[in-house]
């Protein structure tokens, strides 16, 4: 089948598959360890009526969103103020790299030390996740801009503020979404497992909680809370995405949906 | 160099100007231009012919201040705007020189009207009366009803259009084209061309167009340079003084057309 219609289709029935395969898991092993679609419902629905699972992915969720707020900033200007500094760049270079390669989750036990088990650490733990990623693809960006664009407008009389503006950052828009889109399940991801590690509240908290008891079915339905939570924060992201890069081809902006 | 700087007509000069590019090991770098000089007059169109790859594209771009010179200077109005080793460059020089480059450099993320009134925008003379002169260049230069199109939703002949409105729209008294046609169907060229001489007409823009085409250079310019194989230099300033106004096809039939094309091809070896 082509097509929308067919696409969907396909997609049904690989979810139906995935859910058979954990529906005969089920069965093999026992629901007391492997859970199963119906109880893990069960379960989900049980927690949202509770507000125990609301109450959870709305702290996650905050946690994530300041640490977006703080990360995603410096990611962004930094490439654009050193755009025309070369040499601060290629020195601050390596050190970025270095910082980069270090896996952040590594790091999380760390930010517990130094900001508590509150939600400062899970705050640090996504803006230096978020950072770096988007630090990457904007300085990218910034160094794909077109060359030809630039003496275009500087010709009709630009300064370098109007070049910023009008051409480096359009330009770079696309390279900064794709870094955001490719941090956000990282980001959401780094809180969730800072609150595995240690606190008192989010959907981190609650997996481990239910763990602990041995309460599979609420596992898994922690797991559908943070799945959800993700794919949220990407339809936001795409959303925002959209309406900025209107101008782009459809081509561009099918393979930018896609990736 | 014949024509001194302060001769009264000459709107734009260009002195011995020379270029290289460095040398990716280092080393003497072949000249590209070298010892390149000519006079553009008020409201004169001047058109400039080569074999591809002779440097007009690094001439216009000293000219426009994209590039440095490697030697020599450009005088407009008989002020030295441009030398070699001048610490930075002035490119448009204020916004007295235009430039329409070979590929059409549209901003993606502007409408085409947004691109035309881009220039006024600048300035902040993107005004209810800045916006109405952007339209009135569309449609002079056949955009009217595309105002609100995306540069990837036109065609390419119609991306050269609106280039050439935006650089129109804020009235710089040089013009530098860099081959504006030369990626156009043969139609789509001589309507181009035929609106680009009626706005001309108008407003009696200097102009400096670059092109491969030997017919197009006549048919356009009331002069033709004929530039060399690198390093590039003047070999024929071939003036003409065929009828205006013209249009290209009854050009090609005019009696003192051959004789023209005859000694332009000539030059060009």
């Amino acid at each position: 089948m082509t097509g929308p219609a067919g696409r969907a289709f396909d997609r049904l029935l690989v979810a139906a598959l995935l859910l058979a395969g954990w529906q005969g898991a089920s069965a093999a092993w026992g629901e007391y360890w492997a859970s199963g679609p119906l109880p893990a419902a069960a379960a989900f629905w049980r927690l949202v009526a509770s507000g125990s699972l609301p109450t959870n992915a709305l702290y996650t969720l905050e946690a994530t969103a300041w640490g977006f707020a703080i990360g995603l900033p410096p990611g962004i200007l930094l490439p654009f103020l050193l755009r025309r500094h070369p040499r601060i760049r290629a020195v601050l270079d390596p050190f970025m790299v270095a910082a980069y390669g270090v896996p952040k989750l590594a790091l999380a036990p760390l930010f517990i030390v130094w900001f508590g088990i509150g939600i400062g650490s899970k705050v640090a733990l996504v803006a230096s996740v978020t950072f770096f990623i988007v630090y990457f693809n904007a300085m990218a960006g910034v160094a794909a801009v077109d060359r030809r664009l630039i003496a275009t407008v500087r010709v009709m009389g630009a300064g370098e503020w109007r070049v910023l503006t009008d051409v480096v950052w359009p330009a770079s828009v696309p390279f900064v979404f794709a870094g955001i889109r490719t941090a956000t399940p990282y980001a959401v991801g780094g809180t969730v497992v800072t609150e595995l590690i240690s606190s008192n509240r989010g959907l981190g908290h609650l997996i481990q909680l239910s763990a602990n008891r041995f309460q599979t079915n609420e596992v898994f339905a922690a797991l559908f809370g943070v799945l959800i939570l993700v794919i949220g924060c990407n339809l936001a992201v795409q959303a925002v995405e959209r309406r900025l890069l209107r101008w782009r081809p459809p081509v561009f902006a099918a393979s930018g949906a896609a990736g | 160099m014949t024509a001194p700087h302060h001769a009264p007509m000459a709107l734009l000069e260009v002195r011995d100007l020379g270029k290289r590019f460095d040398a990716a090991g280092g080393g003497d770098a072949p000249w590209v231009i070298r010892g390149m000089g000519f006079a553009v007059a008020d409201g004169e169109f001047l058109t400039v012919v080569g074999p591809s790859g002779s440097g007009k594209t690094t001439l216009l771009n000293m000219i426009a201040q994209t590039d440095h010179p490697t030697e020599g200077e450009v005088f407009l109005r008989g002020e030295r705007i441009l030398h070699a080793g001048a610490p930075r460059l002035n490119p448009g020089w204020n916004r007295q020189i235009g430039y329409v480059t070979q590929e059409d450099n549209l901003l993606p993320w502007r409408s085409a009207l947004d691109n035309v009134l881009y220039a006024l925008r600048l300035v902040g003379a993107d005004d209810a009366a800045g916006r109405e002169r952007a339209r009135d260049l569309m449609a002079a230069v056949g955009l009217a009803g595309f105002e609100d199109y995306y540069p990837h939703q036109l065609s390419g002949g119609m991306r050269k259009r609106a280039s050439l409105a935006r650089t129109l729209v804020y009235d710089p008294p040089v013009i530098l084209m860099d081959e504006p046609f030369g990626a156009l169907d043969a139609e789509t060229k001589a309507i181009l061309q035929h609106d680009l001489m009626t706005v001309w007409a108008s407003k009696r823009k200097t102009i400096v167009f670059v092109t491969h085409d030997i017919t197009e250079a006549i048919a356009l310019g009331d002069r033709t340079l004929v530039v060399s194989r690198a390093p590039a230099r003047v070999t024929l300033d071939q003036a003409n003084d065929l009828p205006r106004p013209r249009r290209a096809e009854d050009v090609i039939v005019h009696p003192a057309f051959p004789p023209l094309y005859e000694r332009v091809r000539a030059a060009i070896r």
